[in-house]
This record gives structure tokens, sequence and C-alpha cells, in this order.
């Protein structure tokens, strides 16, 4: 029997479905638990080791991973300022240098001054083990925001397979911009029209950076705020290199038409412009370490994280190694240095700030799956774990120079304030421009002032 | 019979009385709300996912707002600052070259293969070309961004190393202001052709026949073909291509995210990346707002233009 469904049917079908979708979507009645759930923005993969030790320790730590990507460092913090704005709350998330001062001057990143003041005898041996500039870079005016764990500055990195080419071999420490050009126009050219001294990628961190710190200036001027004795008394009181340090960076105006600053983007322009290095991309530079591993790049800026990733690209151990940045004024080093944060609104703070006091230990340091162990992705922030042993599967020869690189007293941070990501669209966006030759260098530096001008009369009113 | 008459008269005085009577205009009635409520999800949606936000957002265009402090009223500035910065003109330049570079060759070349393939003898070999010209836009605007990166990259990609096989010297494809745009152009028709060839291919097979016979008995062969019979009828079809395919180009967003990240300068920036940045990335929403506003008023008057001007080309008849 063939059976019409009338419209009175259909009606009725359909609110007792609605009534049924209703039922099903009511959340049903939680049951009594003391498992407390953190929204943790890291690495699945690597921070689930720590993770299982923690709830060894201290049971009742469920965690759900947010792992948020980006080109570069300033699009994670994009999405990171946007997701908890749009109300989806984190506990704790992963910054570089690029995002801390930024997450601290907009008040999402909780100080933790008070925490670790109340925890100074459990983290005096962890701050006696790192250089002092690491933390350094974690204090904003005065109060300390994150702990951190890793921390590269940018050296040279030389394709030994190009170098034995051209009859050259790793300069000494004390090796000048002159001898860096000599070696730039020596392998350019020795495997045909497409090998290259000298590549970067046009970014913040390890861009045309490196020059403007050695030729004495920066992008923008650079100042250390009042305050954090209390932080130095009690982690460095006998230690001399701390005296000139205080309660962090800031960096009160811009300086991208200093003569120093628009000499070094000559510089690296005359570079491009004589064939020496090709021409320049934007973001994190995988295709830069691709050409690197298949010997069309001789010499380009990494940090200590490059052993790890030339080796997991494919280059054997001594086929690179690595060196301080070329003397020109002075051998001044930028860096930049990651660690973990906690959000200001963060319910679980409590037990989020257990679970980083935790995995900055040495040993939970190693047991990040595929940080620090089998190959070295970054250089360990603890300088107890940057030690020959660690290096021997990947080189380079020259490995303690990573760690020696932060050790320098004049090693600073990259120009990163709380309008980082600003910035950063201004200093690449006019790299970009004079690197094309759309504008000369010091066109090009006069217009990134300008515009620096007014984003801080506007940001800083 | 009297006592059913008053029950009728009672039930019609209620609200269910009102909705169930049986009459004429009862039944019309309940069919009209049975639309109405067929048609509320979708209402709800759009009125919380495209209307509700558009006001949101033209409303915020009066604030200053960092979506940390609360939204600080500030007037007109950000439509004055609109006035006086000076990368907005590039940068809609971009994004109107893009969209005329875009549409009229995607256009163009969508019409000739939907009249190409239909005209081919193999049909395995026409499903095959439709496969292979529609794949690209299954394809994510981030992969598709990717790849042609390292295509057109100047020392090292396949492009440039075959054009000097043929003597010509190396394209700065995406490093030099005065070709990227171009470049953006090329992959952004190689990725949205199979979309606008489909719509075409599904008008042209739909041709009445008798017309195109009759045509041909009236001694209407080839182009003459083309311009007087063929594309009058595919003209409504035409104006939804170009009207999407113009709405779309003017919010090309992925490829020069990806591939050059709107540089070198403000080269490769169109509008929808630079009220990205400002909003999202620089967290000036107020102002992000006042360019979506520019855009949303720019697109309406491209719309519009396309619409009154279809009056004279578009046969429905």
């Amino acid at each position: 029997m063939k059976h019409q469904l009338s419209r009175r049917d259909m009606l009725k079908g359909t609110a007792a479905g609605a009534v049924g979708l209703v039922a099903g979507l009511a959340p049903a009645a939680v049951p009594a638990q003391d498992v407390i759930t953190l929204r943790f923005q890291q690495n699945e993969a690597r921070f689930t080791p720590v993770f299982e030790n923690f709830n060894e320790i201290m049971p009742g730590t469920d965690v759900e991973f947010l792992n948020i990507t980006g080109i570069d460092h300033e699009e994670v913090a994009s999405k990171i300022l946007n997701m908890l704005a749009a109300g989806q709350p984190l506990d704790a998330g992963y910054a570089a240098t690029e995002a801390t001062v930024l997450y601290a001057g907009q008040g999402v990143a909780a100080s933790l001054t008070e925490r670790v003041l109340d925890a100074q005898d459990e983290l005096a041996d962890y701050y006696a083990d790192m250089a002092p500039i690491c933390p350094e870079t974690m204090l904003w005016e005065g109060n300390i925001y994150q702990l951190p764990d890793s921390c590269n500055a940018p050296n040279m990195f030389f394709n030994m397979n190009l170098l034995e080419q051209a009859g050259l071999d790793t300069p000494p420490a004390d090796w000048t911009k002159d001898d860096f050009h000599e070696y730039a126009v020596a392998t350019t050219g020795l495997g045909g029209e497409e090998t290259f001294g000298y590549a970067w990628v046009n970014r913040l961190w390890g861009s045309w950076g490196p020059w403007y710190f050695v030729n004495g200036s920066n992008f923008l001027t650079e100042d250390r705020s009042p305050g954090g004795e209390w932080f130095w008394e009690t982690f460095y009181p006998d230690n001399d290199d701390v005296a000139h340090r205080g309660g962090g960076f800031r960096w009160p105006a811009p300086s991208a038409n200093d003569p120093a600053t628009v000499e070094a983007l000559e510089y690296v322009t005359s570079l491009t412009n004589e064939g020496i290095a090709p021409g320049i991309e934007m973001g994190g530079g995988a295709s830069l370490v691709g050409l690197f591993v298949s010997d069309k790049i001789a010499m380009t800026p990494m940090g200590g994280f490059g052993a790890g990733y030339l080796v997991n690209n494919g280059m054997e151990k001594g086929q690179f190694d690595a060196q301080l940045w070329p003397h020109w004024k002075s051998q001044r080093h930028q860096l930049g240095v990651g660690g973990n944060w906690i959000f200001t609104g963060s319910p679980n703070a409590d037990r989020m700030w257990d679970f980083l006091k935790f995995s900055i230990q040495v040993d939970q340091l190693l047991s990040q799956a595929g940080r620090y162990r089998p190959l070295m992705t970054t250089t360990p922030v603890r300088r107890s774990m940057a030690i020959a042993e660690a290096y021997e599967p990947t080189g380079p020869a020259n490995w303690s120079v990573f760690y020696e690189t932060l050790d320098r007293p004049d090693t600073a941070p990259i120009p990163a304030p709380p309008e980082a990501n600003a910035v950063t669209n201004i200093h690449t966006r006019f790299t970009g421009l004079a690197l094309s030759g759309e504008l000369t260098p010091q066109e090009a530096m006069d217009q990134a002032q300008a515009e620096l001008e007014t984003l801080f009369a506007r940001t800083r009113a | 019979m009297a006592s059913e008459t008053l029950a009728t008269r009672e039930r019609r005085g209620s609200l269910l009385g009102w909705f169930r009577a049986d009459t004429f205009e009862g039944v019309r009635r309940q069919r009209a709300i049975l639309g109405y409520l067929f048609l509320l999800p979708a209402f709800i949606g759009l009125v919380a996912f495209v209307v509700g936000p558009m006001f949101v957002s033209f409303g915020l265009s009066f604030y200053r707002w960092n979506i940390f402090k609360p939204p600080d009223p500030i007037g007109i500035a950000n439509f004055q600052r609109l006035l006086t910065d000076s990368r907005l003109p590039g940068i809609y330049g971009n994004t109107m070259l893009l969209v005329v570079g875009t549409v009229v060759i995607t256009q163009v070349l969508a019409i000739a293969l939907a009249l190409g393939v239909t005209q081919l003898r193999s049909r395995k070999f026409a499903y095959f070309l439709r496969t292979a010209w529609f794949l690209p836009v299954l394809m994510s605007g981030a992969a598709v961004g990717v790849t042609l990166s390292y295509l057109f990259q100047r020392e090292f990609g396949p492009i440039n190393y075959y054009l000097g096989v043929l003597g010509i010297d190396r394209i700065p494809w995406m490093t030099s202001a005065s070709t990227v745009m171009y470049t953006i152009i090329i992959t952004a028709v190689w990725k949205n052709l199979g979309f606008i060839f489909v719509i075409y291919l599904g008008g042209v097979v739909s041709l009445p026949q008798e017309i195109l016979d009759a045509a041909d008995v009236d001694g209407a062969h080839g182009w003459r073909r083309l311009w007087t019979v063929t594309l009058p009828l595919i003209s409504p079809i035409m104006l939804f291509a170009t009207v999407i395919n113009v709405i779309g180009a003017m919010q090309i967003f992925d490829e020069p995210q990806i591939m050059t990240r709107g540089g070198p300068g403000d080269g490769s920036r169109t509008a929808v990346m630079y009220m990205y940045e400002v909003a999202f990335k620089e967290q000036e929403f107020g102002y992000g707002s006042a360019i979506a506003v520019t855009l949303f008023i720019a697109i309406l008057i491209v719309t519009g233009i396309q619409f009154a001007l279809s009056r004279r080309w578009v046969f429905y008849g």
C-alpha cells in the first residue's frame, strides 16, 4: 500500500525531530571529576612525553594541544591573539621573541614575577644554567613573562662542499666583513650560474638584521627599561655580566634611516645586484635550507637549529660548519628566545605553572620528542645541554659557537616591541622594495622610518 | 449540523483554528507558513553569519579597537585615515589589475575551451580535458601558492630554466614589483579557469539544437554563428560567470599571501590582504573594518555597473 505523507504528518515529524535534536545536543550531566584539562598551544608530538612524565608525579592533568602553524612567528601570534579575542581561551602557549613583548604589552601573557620569586629555590639551578641574555629577553618593564627553553642567534653557516671547492676553510672567529665578501665571491658560480655565495630570507630574525647589528645600528633604537633588580639579585647575585642589565629591552623610537642601518641594507642589496646572492624570498626559509643542502648556497644565516635541520634534510656531518657573524664596526649579535607563557585569564594557571616548572628540568627538556634528541633542532637554553655529545650525530665541528654567541655580553634580541607585527611588516616590505630595485636603500629606509614614526605616534599616544 | 458549524466557528476564533482553517485562504496560509518555516534556517544563518557581521563591521569602522581593550569611539577618523593612507591607492590598483587581468583571460579561455571541448569527436579525450582543466579548482589556494612559487622562483625555478633553454633571460616573476602582479594573474587564472569553464560548458551543451540548425540553414557558420547566435544565447551565463569571476578576483587572498606575502613592497598586496593584515595581524579592527567597508562598496559598484551594462548585451529571450 502506498502511503502518502500529509503536510500535517510532515510538520509533526519535523517538530518531533527538532525536539529530539535539542534533547540530543543538551549537555549531559558531567560527573564530578578531579582531572584538569589544560589547553596548551604547543606541538603535541613534542610535548606528549613531557605531560606523561608530569602525570606520573602529579596525576589528574589532561591536555588539549592546539597546534597553531604559520609562515612565520608573527602569523602564529596573530592567530593566537584572534583566537583569544574570539573567546577561545588558552592556559598557556609558546612564543618566540617576535611575540613575547607583544603578548606582554597586550596584557595577554600573565606576569610570572610572583611565581618565579615564590619558586626561586626550585628555579635557581635552571637560571644558573643559562646565559643571562636569555631570561633578560623574557623580561618586560621589570616583570618576567616566560620560562625560556631555546635561544637562537643567527650565526654564519657554511656549506663545506662549496668552501672546499673554493679552497677555503671555516674562517676564524674574528673574521671580518671583507673576509666574508671574499668567501662569497669565491664560492659564487662554483657549480654553475645557479650557485650563490650567500642567501637569506626576508623576515625579522636572521634577515639582514645581523648586518645592521654588526654595523653598530638597529632598526629601532634599543634601551633597557628600569626594574628587574629583583631578578638579577635573586638568580645572578655574583655574576659580573648582569650589572648592565635591567628590566627587559624596550625600543623607544625608530632608527630605520640611521646611516649605519642604510649602509647595511646597501651592502646586502649590492650582493644581490652583483649576483652573489639570489632574489630574496619571504617566510621561514624552508626552501633556503633545501638549496643549501643541494650545494646551491655557500653561506647563510641560521641559528643552532640549523644543525638538526640540515641533517634532517639530507646533509651529512662534516658537510657544514658555523662561525660567529663577521666583524664590521662591531661583532654584536642578535638573538631570539623561545619559551612558554601563561594566559592572563587562565583558570588553571596554578597547574600550568607546576607543569612549566617541571618541563624546564634537563631530563624533561630532553624528553621532548625530536627537539634535542636524537638531533639538535634548536639551541637549548640550558648550557649543560649544549655539549659535544649532543652535536655528535650532526656536527658542526664548531658547534660550541652557538652557545658562545649567547654568552657574548653585547648580544641582544631582535627589535620586537609590542607593535612587533606591524614593525615586521614594515621591515619586510621596505626590504623587499630595496632588494627589488623599486627604491634605493636610502629611499626605502626613509619611507620605513616615516611609517614607523606614524605607527609609534598612533600606538604610543 | 448546527453544532458542527458552531465548533468550526469556535476553532476559527483561536490561533490554532486560524491555522487549521480548512478554507481556501486557510490552506494558502498554511502553505505560506510552511514556506517560511523552510526558509527560516537559511535566514537565521544569513543574519547570523553574513548580514549581522556586515553591520557589526560597519559599526566597528567608527571605533578604535585592538580586541583586548574596550572599543573607543573615534567618529569618522578611520575614514579620514583612509583618505591619507598612501598605501591604499597602490593596493586598490593591484586589486583592479588583478580583476581585469584574471576576468578577461579566464572568460576568453573558458568560452574557447568550452566550445572546443564540445566539438571533440572523442568522448574519452573530452572527458580527460574536462577533468584536467577542473582539477586545479579542487586544490587549496595555499597548495597552489606553494607549488607555483617554486616553479616561478627566479634563480632555481623550472620555468626560468626552460626559458633559459630558449635563450630568454631570467624573469623576476615574484621579486619585481613590475612583474609580480602578472605572476599572480597567471596563477589565479590557472587555479580558477576550470570552474568558469564548467559553467560555460553547461551552457554550451544545453544550447537549443534547433536554433543552431536553423542558423546553419541560414548560412551562419564559424565566427558568424559564434558572434550572432552562440554568444547571444549564452549571454545570461556570461553575465553570471563574469559577476562571480569579478567578485572572486576582488577577494583573492591565498595565492599572493603564500607566494609573495604581498611583496615586494606592496607590489602584489590586494585589498583583502591589506584588510587582513591591518585587522588580524596588527589588531586595528576599526581601521580594518573601514577598509572592508570600502571593499564592499567597490564590489557593489562594480557589480552594479555589470548589471547596468548587461541590459545592452544580455539576451534572455
